[in-house]
């Protein structure tokens, strides 16, 4: 069994594709609210507790963002007070918490989606569109860690040679412009060098490799093939307009008939598949561990 | 999966995309889809947009070491976008613009705010960032003489983007919350955002005028060198 961002990263990808498509898109409250809760259900079940930071943040921008709408916008028919003139309505009010909603899903799924999409997985599904670009890509993300680690040792050799000093401010500003100059300096004479290496050695000749492999199992076309589905259903409501929801000039109904329903709970398996597969994985590695 | 290696393909794409495609979805947008898709609309066309300019950065023969200079050029953007308050980003994209090229710069541009967005966080903003400081790179690349020979000018341009910057993320922001375009939104949206739209550009002229002729010594003198 594996836990969800392990399985092959084209997979994984497109599971976000299908799932923040559908949120971005459509302005039902109820897939919304789904969508809100399977996004930070994943994101919990993957960090605990951890990162309380940012979920302060999310929630700050959420009350900014509902509260945004009623203030700009006077649509609406059931006006709840007037300030400064403007009619405040409930329409409005509900319509800037439904985009909060959707925005703040919109965050958390990605939040995840980049904790989950480390470099090599990236280069792993967008070498194949580009070799170029794809070593462009490659290239720059090895030289940011090599950069910094640069800096430091011309840091400790400028130190060495008694040419820093760290009592004096503007000392110290000289000193790393200096260093700052001569790591660029390095930078591009080793990009040369490294680019002559690569002519060398046959770069550009044959059908460029990554450097991790992964497959492409049983698993994995299980879960494409069910997720797809999912999706497609839920489009399938969308396009047929069971999924619309008006906010102006009255709030519209909810629509209840089969095709809606099946949207919904189709949208609903989706956005917590994630997070019972992790949860799954976690349950099965605590009960293995407390037999052994 | 390989799209762009069959040089047939490419052509079509370079043909079909701008005359066609583009034109038809912005159209499509308007008639076909309600109000309510234009954010879909706009970020397919951006994607497009994208996917053109490297359809043409993969059939150019471009030498490995030009390209290595390019990835160095787009790591020291990412390196400087950890810097608090003032933001490198947009002058090393028209410095890399103004000496290596409009198709360099744009390159740094768009590629830089892909790849440091995996640690400022990804999101549907990411194709809109990078069709921004690509726009800025490209435009520098097609203004490199005036850049490189008036310091006025350079300063102008620097501001230039900044706000050029801010009000193209600002047009993304009013679609992504409203779903549509509309003035009374995108007014708040520009207002909320002066204080960005003002650091944006103040680290722009900063940076043009700290790294601009340093930058151009070194990139000459590769050039120079090793014949780039």
């Amino acid at each position: 069994m594996r836990s969800f961002s392990e399985f092959n990263p084209a997979v994984v990808f497109l599971y976000f594709m299908f799932v923040t498509g559908p949120a971005m898109f459509c302005s039902n409250p109820v897939i919304l609210v789904l969508s809100l809760a399977g996004a930070v259900t994943f994101f919990l079940v993957r960090n605990g507790s951890a990162h309380l930071k940012s979920h302060l943040g999310f929630f700050l921008l959420f009350v900014i963002l509902a509260l945004i709408n009623p203030l700009i916008s006077h649509n609406g028919v059931t006006v709840l007070f007037v300030l400064n003139n403007n009619p405040v309505t409930l329409e409005a009010l509900l319509y800037g918490i439904n985009s909060a909603v959707m925005v703040i899903a919109a965050l958390y799924w990605l939040r995840s989606l980049t904790q989950i999409m480390t470099g090599d997985r990236l280069m792993y599904i967008f070498g194949r569109f580009s070799p170029k670009l794809a070593l462009l890509i490659s290239m720059t993300l090895r030289f940011v860690p090599l950069f910094s680690r640069q800096t430091a040792k011309t840091r400790n050799a400028q130190k060495a040679l008694g040419l820093y000093k760290d009592d004096n401010i503007i000392d110290t500003i000289l000193g790393d412009m200096r260093v700052y100059s001569i790591v660029i300096t390095w930078a591009l004479e080793n990009g040369i060098i490294t680019a002559d290496s690569m002519s060398a050695r046959g770069y550009g000749t044959g059908r460029r490799t990554s450097f991790s492999v992964f497959r492409m199992g049983l698993r994995d076309v299980i879960l494409l093939i069910v997720t797809g589905a999912l999706f497609a259903v839920c489009c399938i409501a969308a396009a047929q307009g069971s999924l619309k929801f008006g906010f102006y000039p009255a709030l519209s109904r909810l629509q209840t008939d089969s095709t809606a329903l099946a949207g919904i709970i189709c949208y609903g398996v989706l956005a917590f598949l994630p997070s019972v597969i992790d949860m799954e994985v976690n349950i099965r590695w605590n009960l293995l561990r407390s037999r052994a | 999966m390989i799209l762009i290696k069959n040089v047939g393909v490419r052509r079509l794409v370079r043909v079909s995309v701008p005359f066609i495609l583009i034109p038809l979805l912005a159209v499509a947008g308007t008639l076909v889809f309600d109000v309510k898709r234009n954010l879909f609309v706009s970020m397919l066309i951006a994607v497009l947009a994208l996917l053109l300019f490297y359809t043409g950065f993969e059939s150019k023969t471009v030498g490995s070491r030009r390209m290595v200079i390019v990835a160095v050029m787009t790591a020291l953007c990412f390196v400087g976008r950890f810097i608090p308050f003032l933001k490198p980003m947009t002058a090393l994209t028209i410095i890399a613009a103004v000496y290596l090229g409009g198709e360099a710069g744009f390159l740094v541009g768009s590629l830089s705010a892909v790849l440091s967005n995996f640690y400022f966080g990804q999101g549907p903003w990411t194709a809109f960032q990078m069709l921004a400081w690509g726009l800025i790179g490209l435009f520098a690349g097609v203004l490199s003489d005036p850049i490189r020979k008036s310091r006025v000018f350079r300063t102008a341009y620097g501001v230039l983007s900044g706000v050029a910057y801010s009000m193209i993320m600002d047009i993304w922001t009013v679609l992504w919350y409203n779903g549509t375009f509309g003035w009374k939104y995108y007014l708040a949206a520009i207002t909320t955002a002066l204080p960005y739209t003002l650091s944006y550009a103040v680290s722009n002229v900063v940076f043009l005028v700290l790294l601009f002729e340093p930058f151009g010594e070194k990139l000459g003198r590769i050039k120079k060198k090793y014949g780039v």
